[in-house]
């Protein structure tokens, strides 16, 4: 088939950053996730677990708890002391009310979604009210010295637990006044006598409080009477987030060991009416602190420090052995962070707040299968272009021949031209860009570096042509036919540059000014348009059914894509974890495809046969070890390369050459902040 | 106490004394259509202090003064900068809270060279440590080396020359 020179790039110093709080909301199976630099995600786990929104960092936010209320509605709280209402349409901070309390350490909404309440720094908890198109302030509830950690609202509404240092508060809602006041340091041995920060607490339906300190115990209150009903050491580092399950029979803790431990309400004797928490299943599946755990219906989730999210599903609630009841670990984001620049073969990585342009290697050498060729001229690092103000960075580009560098941030668009002289490089900033509306979610450049593409919200795409020797204009702005409100994040532009094809935040998958892809229940993971055919290839999130192939002049699906629906894809295949980022075409043999994931790259061949569930899918080995007639007869389709892990980005250089940049765990696990000693036996 | 009743007649005479001033003042001010100022600052000595030298002055030259102590509206103007101060610094405190409960002393810690080269060396198949030389050892040996090396070849080339 063909054999290619791949371009194995590990320069790449992503480091992503720890995950601090997560919210579950039942109703639309969404997650929402902070991370310590400011960044918000949503992941649907309807759609396979894929990351549908993320809503870049700022240097100077941090937030510390995330509630949804009121239905969709997304709050964040942080130390800045304001309440901030993301809006997950236009993917940015709608507007902040300021807590008037000082840094906000814990936020928690009741069951209805109707009113929020705060724990802020100066030991007060506020009531918030949570109006259409606002929150508005209701009162001031008891206030004590002491910095309100954490809260927990009973499930009837009528009081609040609050967590301080050293003891924990009941308040009474309506009142406002202190209920109840339990001392948390009162059981701790005289050789450890400091202070202990109740890190995260839950109260239940029946009355009871559950706890998580810094001294790695959980402890189970009887708020009426203010007595201790029981009491688990957990480990001897703190134990610093808890939740809850909706039945209220099963507790997750999670240490800053990495550990996360499951307590369960169970009968003492089997048919009995007495019923203890009794821990059951002990995890480690982090390295480093895990900040925040949910509990949904069927799985534990945990997010740690080390930027993993990993999802545990119980198998005792999971029907039946499928695929459904695995480990899932997400580390990498599912966004595409790396451009390429093909023909000056220049990569262009996306930091959070600067953008790095290198040039690839080169070689002289050729070998065979499996060898590592020596380079002739090593890559170098062209250009560090630091991003000004605090904001994160939300997108950028390089267009093919290498000339032009775009990015954005929220509040500002940033293009410039690069000029190219022998080895060296000067770039310069291009004056007198236009004021569109910002920010923009996504950058393609035509590939003929004449044009740039820049997705906005609602749907809209501007059309910017680029202006040699360095200016820009801009020329028009494409609108869907029928409104949307959310903002497009995937574009995909055809070689000839007639088409342009969208994809906005509800789905809804586009050519502009043509028509429109039948809707598809789950979320766009990577769009690209074939250079020689204008045939769309679309990948959806859902493995279940992988690609499509679009036909623009035809408006309809090609003969190959209904072939594929026909006889379902391979079980494998759709048995995949992480979706596809890019899709990339061989310019000279029309009928080849390259797609990647985090853990393979695959190259899908047109003219052979699909394999069937039977056959074996990554066969790659075995055919090479078969004679030629027996290779015929075992070939198919779908040619699977498993050796580059964990990938971040592939793609064609030109039909002999591939770039693989990966980012090994091993060298993010080096720059992670300092985790907890475990003492092993035998160092 | 009676020294000290004669303090206190005496600085009530003294008091008396920057009103009338300020009542001058305030007059030539107002010929140019200007607000009077404001009510005699805290700072009673130095406007006594250069009250006594512009009661010799003409009082048309009062205008000069005006640095001494009293000025009239519209010569500032009053910007409300992004209140970073207050609010930075519970932010500050906040953080620093944070990073001493996780980080401080009586937290186990290590850093994560050791923490991931103990598991490399624990696993069945044995690894090497994960950063095996730390570039912060042997700095100033490095440092001195590097010095060293200069001045001898300079040493060289001045030979040589």
């Amino acid at each position: 088939m063909g054999e290619f020179e791949v371009h194995r790039v590990r320069f790449f110093g992503l480091v992503p950053a720890g995950v601090r709080c997560m919210a579950y909301q039942h109703r639309g199976c969404r997650l929402a996730l902070a991370r310590t630099d400011g960044a918000v995600e949503v992941y649907n786990f309807a759609a396979n677990y894929f990351m549908e929104k993320a809503i870049p960092g700022h240097q100077t936010r941090s937030v510390e708890a995330l509630c949804w209320a009121a239905g969709e509605r997304l709050f964040g709280a942080g130390l800045c002391g304001d309440i901030t209402e993301y809006d997950l349409e236009r993917l940015h901070p709608a507007y902040a009310v300021d807590g008037f309390g000082g840094p906000i350490w814990s936020m928690a909404a009741n069951n209805d979604g109707t009113q929020l309440a705060i724990g802020c720094e100066d030991g007060s908890v506020k009531l918030f009210q949570v109006v259409p198109g606002g929150v508005q302030f209701e009162k001031n509830l008891d206030r004590q010295k002491g910095r309100v950690l954490c809260l927990s609202w009973h499930p009837s509404g009528t009081h609040l637990a609050a967590g301080s240092i050293n003891f924990i508060r009941v308040l009474d809602v309506r009142s406002g006044r202190t209920a109840q006041r339990i001392m948390v340091n009162y059981h701790v041995p005289k050789s450890k006598k400091r202070e202990c920060v109740v890190w995260s607490i839950a109260f239940l339906s029946s009355g009871t409080i559950i706890s998580s300190d810094s001294f790695g115990r959980v402890q189970f209150w009887d708020w009426e009477r203010g007595t201790l009903q029981d009491s688990h050491t957990v480990s001897t580092s703190a134990a610093l987030s808890l939740a809850v399950s909706e039945e209220e029979d099963s507790i997750v803790v999670g240490t800053s060991a990495g550990a996360t431990y499951q307590f369960q309400l169970l009968p003492v004797k089997t048919g009995g009416q007495e019923k203890r928490w009794v821990k059951t299943k002990p995890f480690q599946h982090h390295t480093h602190d895990v900040r925040a755990v949910v509990h949904t219906p069927t799985a534990l989730i945990s997010g740690g420090l080390d930027a993993q999210l990993v999802i545990r599903p119980l198998m005792e609630k999971v029907q039946k052995k499928s695929y459904d009841a695995v480990l899932r670990k997400f580390t990498l984001p599912h966004r595409r962070l790396v451009s390429c620049a093909r023909k000056a073969r220049l990569l262009l990585f996306q930091f959070s707040q600067h953008l790095e342009l290198w040039r690839l290697g080169s070689t002289n050498k050729t070998g065979k299968d499996g060898e590592v060729l020596p380079l002739s001229r090593m890559p170098e690092h062209l250009l560090q272009l630091k991003s000004k103000g605090p904001e994160h960075i939300y997108c950028s580009c390089v267009s093919p021949c290498g000339s032009w560098i775009a990015y954005s941030t929220a509040s500002r668009f940033h293009l410039y031209r690069v000029q190219h002289e022998g080895d060296n490089i000067s770039i310069k900033k291009v004056p007198g860009v236009p004021k569109l509306l910002l920010p923009a979610y996504q950058l393609q450049c035509a590939s003929d570096s004449g044009r740039l593409f820049i997705a906005s919200d609602r749907g809209s795409v501007h059309v910017v042509q680029l202006l040699e020797p360095g200016g820009c204009k801009h020329l028009h702005t494409l609108r869907p036919p029928a409104g949307t409100r959310e903002a497009v994040y995937l574009l995909a532009s055809s070689a000839d540059g007639n088409w342009l094809a969208a994809v906005s935040g509800d789905w809804e998958a586009g050519l502009c000014h043509h028509c429109t892809v039948p809707t598809y229940s789950c979320a766009v993971t990577a769009l690209a348009i074939h250079p020689a055919t204008n045939n769309l290839f679309i990948s959806y999130s859902d493995q279940q059914v992988g690609l499509f192939e679009f036909s623009i002049p035809e408006k309809q699906y090609t003969a190959w894509s209904r072939s594929v629906q026909n006889s379902g894809l391979h079980r494998l295949w759709l048995e995949r974890d992480s979706p596809i980022t890019h899709i990339a075409f061989n310019p000279k043999n029309t009928s080849q495809i390259l797609l990647h994931d985090v853990y393979m790259l695959c190259v899908l061949d047109k003219s052979l046969p699909l394999p069937d569930n039977n056959a074996l899918l990554v066969n790659q080995s075995t055919l090479k070890q078969l004679s030629e007639p027996a290779r015929h007869r075992q070939l198919h389709a779908f040619k699977i390369c498993k050796k580059f892990q964990p990938l971040l980005f592939a793609d064609l250089l030109d039909e002999r050459c591939l770039v693989t940049v990966e980012r090994p765990a091993a060298d993010i696990n080096a720059e992670l902040p300092p985790p907890v000693q475990q003492k092993k036996f035998g160092t | 106490r009676r020294r000290r009743q004669e303090l206190f007649t005496e600085q009530k005479r003294r008091k008396l004394l920057p009103e009338a001033l300020l009542q001058e003042l305030a007059a030539a001010p107002l010929a140019r259509a200007e607000e009077p100022s404001p009510a005699p600052a805290p700072d009673k000595r130095p406007e006594r202090g250069s009250a006594k030298q512009r009661k010799d002055r003409i009082p048309g030259q009062v205008k000069k003064d005006k640095a001494g102590g009293t000025r009239s509206k519209g010569n500032y103007i009053a910007v409300h900068l992004k209140d970073g101060n207050l609010t930075g610094l519970h932010q500050q405190t906040a953080k620093d809270f944070i990073r001493d409960q996780l980080y401080g002393p009586g937290t186990n810690r290590t850093s994560a060279n050791e923490f991931f080269s103990t598991a490399n060396k624990k696993d069945p198949i044995k690894k090497a440590a994960v950063q095996f030389v730390d570039k912060s050892w042997g700095l100033e040996k490095k440092q001195r080396a590097a010095k060293f090396t200069k001045s001898w070849v300079a040493r060289k080339m001045t030979s040589t020359l």
